[in-house]
């Protein structure tokens, strides 16, 4: 497991990321679809992961839909095209620093 | 995946709520978020309770819950989009609360119709003159003369100010004088029918003064010479429809030819004269007459150069006066005149300024062009629209309040979790400003669609000017205003709630609380109590003015108009109508005791007391009256003392004269006042004062009681009658069922007679009512917006009496199945209603008095107002309020108890 210090200027990125992959996602399957990408390594703490999604939403990257099945209220997040657009920047922007560090710690990165 | 079951879903909201979790768009995610991870965990063989306390665990407990509900209201309120959360729950909460909303909008909205049309009314009332680009520097002059008992206030100064004014005072611009005679007979030469105009003599210099301008002809030279006129727009549409109006004739009164020298716009509504056609004053004699006191009045109008003082300019009448008046007034009165001795024998003369702007709300003297308006009414009318308005923004804050109890707790719990008094705050408001704007959309539409409907009760023509952008300001301040008028304290009582006190219970505020919202209940019912006896006060007025005695019987009398046209066969007229049985009696005479027929007020004394320097007090100011025979008799007025005109004192046409009580009061004449002499003067000198040797007398044979020929805002002035022909109308007594039998007859009579004219006639009754349809108008507008204040008042009332049903229905159940009947439930919930309505009556009652004593005060007769009226309005109100609430209580106390206390 990742510490959560090296994590939190990612969150979003990761958010953001997965939405981009798989479209319409509610909270619980974001947690659990990140889980699956990295063998358990990262796991989102609903602490963090709601004011991140709440706090995009403000932003109006993302779009959100509630849906209700039975006795529950489902609220699906979606990005909107400029959170399509932040998606890719922010991936872009991390891979960058991805070599930054790699030069910077003098590894190499396969 | 295993299915969670109904009840552990359950299980879980109610959990999460006790623990905390209560944020709107945030609670049901968290939910199902848990939900999600409580199958998950059973699927690998948990049970749910361990299941459940592991996926709380991975949230950080309860601690961490709330941690993370705070984080998320912490980024709501930092970003910007907040406002849109705020709209948004604004719009949730009224879609949920959906009565309460109607109430509030229609409540709101017929509010701010009422406030936006009596503010379009305010406005046009302000708005008079305004057109006059030179408005702020014209002065309009008048004169206030004290003369023996002669005291008079008059718009008008004498011919010759014009004239001495400009010589005199190099402040003066230009100076423009105006001389109404009434309405003229107008036709083209050339055609034969002939309408009455609104015609007025005019100074050239008119164009100069007043902003009037001209589609045809030239400002410079119009109205230069004798024998021309200008016309009005309309007036050239209609004589000279083929166009070009400029040099074309127009004959006036059938004798002189008068050429059009200018065509100008029509004058607005705003203005505070109304002509169709100004014709020259050029070589008129009244323009020239030198007298100062005695001859040739006419509105007079000075236009001052630029920054020049008003005052300073009054300030120098006074020498003026001692200049120029007081040689004349020598001259008059003859002896050793001086202005100290006149003074000192209480009179006085003297001229003063009205600014133009001001002639319509503020001026109310004699001679004035038109019935002006009045400022006191603009004043009360302001009221009026800011009491509905207040009683409307009541009702917002009540309706939030009250339902405040049902609020308290998501109140409490979002402080809990951090949410700022602000936040709240804004909230608040912002449910408040969605509701005004779209009260106010809505009361547009009332505005648009009721305008005509004021201005046929006002008399006036009004518009929503919806083509100007200041239109649009104001409204768009309107909102602003009231929206934080009826929010501002719902959002502040709402938020200040602490919630460790909501989270106990501790505050049932639905039915307790209410000081603040009774006081305001009662402030509603005071202002509608108030408008109720305005409205039974004017009513009963008018019904008095209308139904008292007063002096001469209206009824079945028709007078013909314009008798004159009958010229000789005017007496052969009334003799042959009165061969038939349903005429009783018939008189000719230009005096009727209506507004609008002929009037002549002149000065006379007890013989030999002839007004001279030394002594002036004894003249008295009273109208004349040419009268016949039978007069008296026609009008069935009634003589109290002494005799009527008779026939058979040949003498009576030149010597005898019937006062009325007034005058034999005025004169002093005692018990006895027949046979007593009066005295006047009956000819001017050629420059227009009266000449001392024309002096008359006349003998009092009879006096006649007191009638009114006045509105009975003024007081029975004197007035006495002469046996002489004065030809404006002939009046009719009839006895027939048959009205239109009577009419006919006479009609006949006059085709034969005066075949070339028309025949107008018109009914003594109506004609005196019309003399107060001023009042009318005020009772209708009046009558109107205290109904709409009870109305939305009441509205408030419903849905507060609904509101308290409701929280009251456990109460209810339990008092039922206890034995309660339904009677002593209904009577249980309105009690507390009376007695707010009670507690209005008795605030609202001195209140009233004061007004209506204030009001009536400006009447000479007055109904009486007595303490039964405010028992009516008090009444009305309390019997309206319990009607309203009577609904509501009923259905709470037919309710079955067992439905109600099995709720929760």
């Amino acid at each position: 497991m990742h510490s959560p210090e090296l994590l939190k200027g990612t969150l979003q990125t990761i958010v953001l990321k997965v939405l981009k992959d798989h479209g319409k996602m509610y909270g619980y399957e974001i947690t659990q679809r990140v889980k699956e990408l990295s063998d358990g390594h990262i796991l989102l703490t609903e602490g963090a992961l709601y004011p991140a999604l709440h706090k995009l939403e403000a932003e109006g990257l993302l779009n959100t839909e509630t849906v209700s099945i039975g006795k529950r209220i489902r609220k699906y997040y979606t990005l909107t095209s400029p959170g399509k657009v932040q998606a890719k920047e922010r991936v872009a922007e991390f891979v960058d620093f991805i070599q930054t560090m790699g030069s910077v710690l003098q590894v190499k990165l396969n | 995946m295993a299915e969670l079951t109904k009840d552990h879903i359950d299980y879980i909201i109610k959990d999460l709520h006790y623990r905390g979790i209560v944020l709107e768009g945030f609670e049901d995610e968290i939910i199902d978020h848990v939900c999600a991870g409580v199958e998950e965990q059973m699927v690998s063989g948990k049970n749910f309770i361990d299941a459940y306390e592991a996926t709380l665990r991975s949230f950080g407990n309860t601690d961490g819950l709330l941690e993370t509900q705070k984080k998320v209201i912490q980024i709501r309120t930092k970003t910007s989009s907040m406002f849109k959360s705020y709209f948004l729950l604004a719009l949730r909460n009224h879609v949920r609360n959906k009565f309460y909303t109607i109430i509030n909008v229609a409540g709101l909205a017929v509010g701010i119709a009422s406030c936006i049309v009596i503010m379009l009314f305010v406005k046009h009332e302000l708005s008079y003159d305004n057109f006059n680009e030179k408005g702020d520097r014209i002065y309009r002059v008048n004169t206030a003369l004290h003369f023996g008992s002669v005291q008079k206030r008059l718009a008008l100064g004498a011919a010759q100010l014009n004239d001495l004014f400009r010589q005199n005072y190099p402040e003066i611009e230009s100076t423009a004088r105006l001389w109404d005679w009434g309405p003229r007979y107008v036709r083209r030469p050339e055609h034969n029918e002939r309408v009455q105009e609104k015609m007025v003599w005019a100074d050239s210099t008119l164009f100069a003064v007043f902003t009037l301008p001209l589609v045809e002809g030239d400002a410079r030279t119009a109205l230069k010479e004798p024998n021309t006129v200008a016309i009005s727009q309309t007036m050239a549409a209609k004589y000279f429809p083929e166009g070009n109006a400029v040099g074309k004739s127009l004959l006036i009164d059938d004798n002189v030819n008068h050429r059009v020298t200018a065509v100008f716009k029509d004058l607005p509504e705003n203005s505070h004269f109304h002509f169709d056609m100004f014709r020259s004053i050029v070589e008129l004699p009244e323009s020239k007459n030198m007298s100062l006191v005695g001859g040739g009045w006419m509105n007079v109008y000075l236009l001052l150069r630029e920054g020049a003082d008003p005052h300073q300019l009054e300030a120098k009448f006074p020498a003026f006066i001692e200049k120029y008046v007081a040689p004349q007034l020598a001259d008059v009165l003859q002896g050793d005149f001086s202005m100290e001795k006149f003074r000192s024998q209480g009179n006085s003369w003297s001229y003063w300024l009205t600014p133009l702007r001001d002639i319509h709300l503020h001026s109310d003297l004699e001679s004035e062009f038109e019935a002006n308006g009045n400022i006191t009414y603009v004043y009360l009318f302001s009221a009026i629209a800011l009491f509905i308005l207040i009683v409307a923004c009541i009702n917002f804050m009540n309706l939030s309040t009250a339902r405040s109890a049902n609020r308290a707790r998501e109140v409490g719990i979002r402080k809990v979790m951090g949410s700022l008094r602000a936040h709240l705050v804004r909230q608040f408001l912002t449910e408040s400003f969605v509701l005004t704007f779209i009260s106010f959309v809505l009361a547009l539409a009332i505005v648009w669609l009721s305008l005509p409907v004021f201005n046929s009760l006002a008399l006036k023509t009004l518009s929503v000017p919806f083509d100007q952008p200041s239109f649009y300001l104001a409204l768009v301040a309107a909102i602003v205003i009231v929206g934080f008028l009826a929010g501002l304290y719902p959002s502040f009582f709402l938020s200040s709630f602490k919630p460790v006190n909501v989270l106990k219970g501790k505050l049932a505020l639905g039915t307790k609380s209410g000081i603040v919202r009774s006081s305001l209940v009662v402030f509603q019912f005071v202002i509608s109590i108030f408008l109720i006896v305005g409205t039974i006060a004017i009513q009963k007025q008018l019904y008095y003015t209308q139904h008292t005695k007063i002096g001469f019987q209206k009824d079945q009398v028709i007078i013909v108009h314009r008798a004159g046209f009958l010229k000789n066969h005017i007496q052969a007229f009334k003799d042959e109508l009165l061969q038939n049985t349903s005429i009783t009696s018939a008189t000719i005479t230009g005096y009727l005791p209506v507004t609008g027929t002929w009037r002549n007020t002149n000065t006379y004394w007890p013989e030999g007391k002839v007004p001279t320097h030394e002594d002036v007090k004894d003249m008295v100011s009273m109208e004349g009256w040419q009268v016949d025979n039978d007069y008296v008799k026609t009008l069935g007025m009634t003589i109290k003392m002494g005799r009527d005109f008779s026939r058979e004192f040949p003498s009576d046409s030149t010597e005898a004269i019937v006062l009325n009580e007034s005058a034999v009061e005025k004169f002093e004449l005692g018990p006895n006042p027949l046979g007593k002499k009066l005295s006047s003067f009956t000819d001017n000198r050629p420059d227009g004062s009266p000449d001392p040797n024309s002096i008359k007398s006349w003998t009092v044979i009879g006096v006649v009681e007191d009638f009114h020929f006045a509105n009975m805002r003024e007081n029975i002035a004197p007035l006495a009658l002469f046996l002489q022909r004065s030809d404006g109308y002939v009046a009719f007594r009839f006895k027939s069922k048959s009205t239109q039998a009577v009419l006919d007859k006479i009609e006949t009579l006059w085709k034969k007679l005066a075949p070339e004219n028309a025949f107008e006639y018109s009914f003594l009754d109506e004609d005196y009512g019309k003399m107060y349809d001023a009042e009318k108008r005020l009772a209708s507008i009046f009558g109107v917006f205290a109904g709409l204040a009870i109305v939305i008042a009441c509205l408030g009332l419903f849905a507060l009496a609904a509101f308290t049903a409701e929280q009251r229905t456990k109460e209810i159940g339990i008092r039922k199945t206890l034995g309660a009947s339904v009677n002593s439930i209904v009577f249980l919930l309105s009690r507390e209603y009376g007695k707010l309505v009670l507690i209005a009556f008795v605030l609202s009652t001195p209140v009233a008095w004061f007004g209506v004593q204030w009001w009536i005060q400006g009447y000479s007769y007055r109904a009486t107002i007595g303490p039964g009226v405010y028992m009516l309005a008090g009444g009305i109100a309390l019997a309206i309020a319990l009607l309203t609430i009577g609904y509501q209580c009923i259905r709470a106390a037919m309710m079955n108890p067992a439905k109600s206390l099995r709720s929760e």
